[in-house]
């Protein structure tokens, strides 16, 4: 054992973890892996990097699928990033292995600045704190090509009523009317709550922090989401997002539900932006106001050094100047949206070439995601409990209990407020 | 041995089935590689390309790290497999032939390595790959890729030296050789095909190790193919034809090689044979 | 036996001790984990001696998913020996191109699992794969069916993928221990007029036992651990039917937040793969030796 650390430790020597540096060195994590959109990432460090002396920011992406377990491992054994992007269900994880300062001032500022989106911050803002910075969002919406509901006759679907005919319409030999997913799954959690903060069951949690999933709301939403589910491929039950797009730009799918297709249809399907049709998800009655699901991504500042959380402030602050945060943004265009009132102005933003084809679609998305709600992140009634509940998939798992087993909507839910009790206590 | 047409029919069939489950799946992958994206998520699949396109591979090559990750692979991989070489065949020897205390039980035990579920392995590895400074290192790949490959290396090994005629090395004794040239100069040469088949076992166990590389390495620079392959996925949007040609180019290195010394690999096997 | 005591030691002990130090210790830690109580990784907990292990074997999520990796052993070990067993008879046979045959049966192998499971997930898809389409055009459906809608179906196809991805290899294994048997017994056998099925229950199936008999425990071991190919395809779903016990360690310790738990279930599993592993070596180690 001990010649074998010998050897380990002389060998660590030769292949070194970092190199003596100079000045303030950032490593940023983030899961954003797809190769276009570290290179566009790249540029925007290598502008920062080059007006700032003695800062030196290096991104490192990451996967989504062993992030999980990577970062808080990495975090407890001192190797962990100093900036990363995380989404709000990350936080409270990260929370628990570091304590992470607030950053209610900076964030402040910078809404003073850039005019944030409201419900974005509120993701971040609890036990007396703000604890990330928002950086760009996602928003769920309903995708449907503008031909096909033309030829059928019928117009886009505003009510959930309305929605079931839609897709009863669209459904024909080869094609499936629309295309919701049923895995145990992240999309199928969102896809699930997109229906449930338009049915009246936005808050998973009360006030004090007991759990009020349980409740006829939810297993409204529950029933309508089944019913329209019957309508989906057989092999919606174990889509991720992926599985959606190509369902839908491929045309078996009349209607999804998905962030965005954008890029998808354009370069996998028939890229014609007169058919793309975007609509808010369909409320419960024509009453309500339409709502959806919205991920407002943050930049996490994990440093404990000053100098460190400062050169790191000016880098979230760099991304967020309107001339940059089109440009970063578009790292994915189509998928990605603005967070500050500033940046849906942006020329930066609008001059991206295939943002520009899709202006009509992406201001509608921007449209959408005004008042997005998370679950577990809505009116500051944020508990340490969502991490695990969240990444248990819970919601998504409720639906399985009816759509694979067979449940009636009202026992699901009821197990589900259980499943999230359990998650809760232990 | 002459075959009765009963068995010759039972075994045309038996060859044409394996031939449609092994390769009709690579035929799909590779030959939809090259088709255009439209046709790739067809509703109605095509069996042969209608189109052809090398875009796929272009954006591949030239938009990720893809040739890095290669390399990676390559190297871990080639210097795993000598590695493990370099333990388990003194070591195969020892349990065959030597003596000393405890041989039987730690012959025995050494294949229980199987028996951890790598996903507890690997947070204290986690922890201790820090301390050595081997986090996000190649070479702390190499450890785990040998430690893995070792216990069915070593009995690999062992009945490759059971199976050769004690003749031999009986001759070599009575010449007043010594167990280490006895070694280096009579067994190793005579198994030279078993060594063959347990290197290329080690190598192409490093090659596909996907869960401790994924959590290990932390840099773009150091991934090696599986877990780049992997990157390529978007959480939300999938490129498939990027996808399929990323997936055939995560097996042609192994095709090229294979196609060198495959037949080392399974004439070591046959030769040899597992005890 | 020959060679002196401290020679054979040198010669074991580098492979020996590289597998205690990279096993040994993170086997260690998880013993002491389980008598913690620490939730997620990098915070801190205290000794609460067996109270994990009460719990979890009161747990009846612990038993499905024993049992379900039971099933999920037992299936693969049939499955792949069934198609190992057709491969290796085959292979064994004199027939033009078999070299090559038996060079490139082991291609499925040679795929990171990674790659393996975004290929299935492709072809079993209803957007561009390719395996729908084949069956209804053999008639053997009518429209397409989703294979990962039933707890049964789900576990059929995992079991299908996993098998898929290892008979070439263990075919191997088996062609190897079939070369061992001499020619001229079955020569024998045929003069004493035995048809080809009782030649192979006579003689291939008892000589073929030992090597047989190996490769059980370790594909035991292997594919009791197996957990990226279930974890890509279905994390367990759906409705919990393909959870096996390393998919609900992993679920335990990154998704429930419960570390101590995670490492109780692990030390649980371990020990009883071990005293399989163990009870069966001993087991074939007393036959080879009658």
């Amino acid at each position: 054992m001990t010649t074998l650390k010998t050897a380990c430790t002389a060998l660590a020597l030769i292949m070194p973890l970092t190199a003596a540096a100079e000045g303030v060195e950032l490593t940023l994590w983030h899961m954003e892996q797809p190769p276009h959109r570290v290179a566009r990432l790249q540029e925007l460090i290598d502008a920062f990097n080059a007006g700032h002396d003695g800062v030196t920011v290096t991104q490192a992406p990451q996967n989504w699928g062993e992030i999980y377990a990577k970062a808080p491992a990495a975090l407890a054994a001192g190797v962990g990033p100093d900036i990363m992007f995380v989404t709000p269900d990350f936080v409270p994880i990260l929370k628990q292995v570091r304590d992470i300062p607030s950053v209610q001032e900076f964030v402040a500022e910078q809404d003073a600045k850039h005019d944030f989106i409201d419900s974005a911050v509120e993701a971040y803002s609890y036990q007396d704190g703000v604890w990330a910075v928002p950086l760009y969002n996602m928003a769920m919406n309903l995708w449907y090509r503008k031909g096909d509901l033309a030829e059928a006759g019928i117009e886009v679907p505003k009510t959930w009523a309305e929605l079931q005919s839609a897709a009863e319409t669209l459904s024909k030999d080869g094609v499936y009317g629309l295309g919701l997913p049923a895995n145990k799954q992240l999309y199928t959690d969102q896809t699930v709550y997109s229906f449930m903060v338009n049915g009246g069951a936005t808050e998973i949690y009360n006030a004090d922090g007991s759990l009020r999933f349980d409740n006829p709301e939810t297993v409204e939403s529950y029933t309508t989401y089944t019913n329209l589910q019957k309508l989906s491929p057989p092999d919606s039950t174990s889509w991720t997002w992926g599985e959606a797009e190509a369902c839908f730009i491929s045309e078996s799918c009349g209607m999804i539900l998905q962030f965005s297709v954008i890029t998808g249809y354009d370069t996998q399907g028939a890229g014609d932006p007169a058919d793309l049709g975007v609509a808010p998800i369909p409320a419960a009655s024509a009453d309500d106001e339409s709502n959806t699901i919205a991920y407002a991504n943050a930049g996490l500042i994990l440093s404990e050094d000053e100098a460190e959380r400062a050169a790191a402030q000016d880098f979230l602050a760099f991304l967020l100047e309107p001339e940059n945060y089109g440009r970063f943004l578009n790292m994915e265009p189509g998928l990605f949206m603005p967070l500050t009132a500033t940046g849906a102005e942006a020329e930066s933003f609008w001059t991206e070439p295939l943002t520009a084809k899709y202006r009509e679609q992406i201001e509608q998305i921007i449209a959408n995601s005004q008042n997005g709600q998370l679950f577990g992140f809505t009116s500051g009634r944020t508990f340490p409990s969502i991490a695990a509940i969240s990444a248990q998939n819970l919601i998504a798992e409720t639906l399985q209990d009816i759509v694979v087993r067979g449940n009636t909507p009202a026992d699901a839910v009821a197990a589900g407020q259980a499943l999230m009790v359990e998650a809760a206590a232990d | 041995m002459r075959r009765s047409w009963q068995m010759n029919i039972l075994l045309a069939l038996s060859l044409a089935f394996l031939c449609l489950l092994i390769l009709l799946p690579f035929w799909w992958v590779v030959s939809s590689s090259f088709k255009e994206p439209q046709e790739i998520i067809s509703r109605s699949p095509t069996m042969v390309p209608h189109s052809f396109t090398l875009q796929h591979f272009q954006k591949l090559l030239s938009s990720s790290a893809y040739p890095t990750y290669m390399l990676n692979s390559l190297i871990v991989s080639t210097i795993s497999a000598i590695i493990t070489l370099m333990l388990a065949v003194p070591a195969a020897y020892a349990f065959f032939r030597m003596h000393f205390p405890g041989r039987e039980v730690m012959y025995r035990t050494i294949l229980l390595a199987y028996a951890f579920p790598s996903i507890v392995v690997l947070i204290p590895l986690f922890g201790m790959f820090v301390k050595l400074g081997l986090v996000d290192t190649l070479t702390g790949l190499v450890i785990i890729n040998v430690t893995f490959a070792l216990p069915f290396s070593i009995w690999m090994l062992r009945s490759f030296f059971a199976g050769l005629p004690k003749e031999i090395e009986e001759a070599a004794v009575m010449d007043g050789a010594s167990t280490l040239v006895i070694l280096r100069r009579v067994m190793i040469p005579l198994i030279t095909p078993g060594i063959a088949s347990v290197g290329i076992f080690a190598f192409i166990l490093s090659w596909t190790e996907y869960v401790f590389t994924s959590v290990l390495i932390v840099s773009d620079a150091k991934r090696t193919v599986p877990v780049g392959f992997s990157g390529i996925i978007g959480q939300y949007q999938i490129d498939w034809g990027m996808l399929l040609a990323g997936a055939s180019f995560a097996v042609l290195p192994v095709i090229i090689l294979f196609s060198l010394v495959g037949r080392w690999f399974v004439g070591g096997l046959t030769e040899g044979a597992v005890k | 036996m020959r060679g002196s005591t401290p020679l054979a030691i040198a010669f074991v002990a580098p492979a020996l001790l590289l597998l205690a130090a990279i096993l040994g210790w993170p086997l260690i830690s998880a013993v002491v984990l389980s008598l913690q109580n620490i939730r997620a990784i990098g915070t801190g907990g205290e000794l609460i001696g067996f109270d994990n292990y009460a719990e979890v074997l009161s747990d009846a999520t612990f038993w499905r998913a024993g049992g379900i990796s039971i099933v999920w052993v037992l299936a693969n070990a049939v499955v792949q020996t069934i198609l190992a067993l057709i491969t290796a008879l085959a292979l064994q046979q004199n027939f033009p191109g078999v070299r090559i045959a038996r060079t490139w049966v082991i291609l499925t192998w040679i795929v990171p699992t990674v790659v393996t499971v975004i290929i299935w997930r492709w072809l079993f898809s209803s957007s561009g794969g390719m395996i729908n389409p084949l069956l209804m055009q053999l008639g053997v459906i009518e429209r397409p069916i989703g294979f990962f809608n039933t707890p049964t179906t789900a576990m059929a196809t995992l079991i299908f993928i996993n098998s898929w991805r290892w008979f070439p290899f263990i075919a191997l294994m088996m062609l190897a221990g079939l070369t061992r048997i001499p020619s001229d017994l079955y020569e024998a056998a045929r003069l004493d007029g035995a048809n080809s099925w009782r030649r192979f229950i006579r003689i291939t199936w008892p000589l073929l036992a030992p090597t047989m008999g190996v490769l059980l425990v370790i594909g035991t071991l292997l594919s009791f651990n197996v957990f990226d190919i279930i974890w890509l395809l279905t994390s367990g779903g759906p409705a919990g039917g393909t959870r096996t016990l390393p998919v609900l360690i992993y679920e335990t310790a990154f998704k429930s937040y419960n570390l101590s738990e995670a490492a109780t279930i692990s030390v649980l599993a371990t020990v009883f793969l071990m005293g399989f592993a163990l009870l069966a070596t001993r087991y074939i180690s007393k036959t080879e030796a009658q």
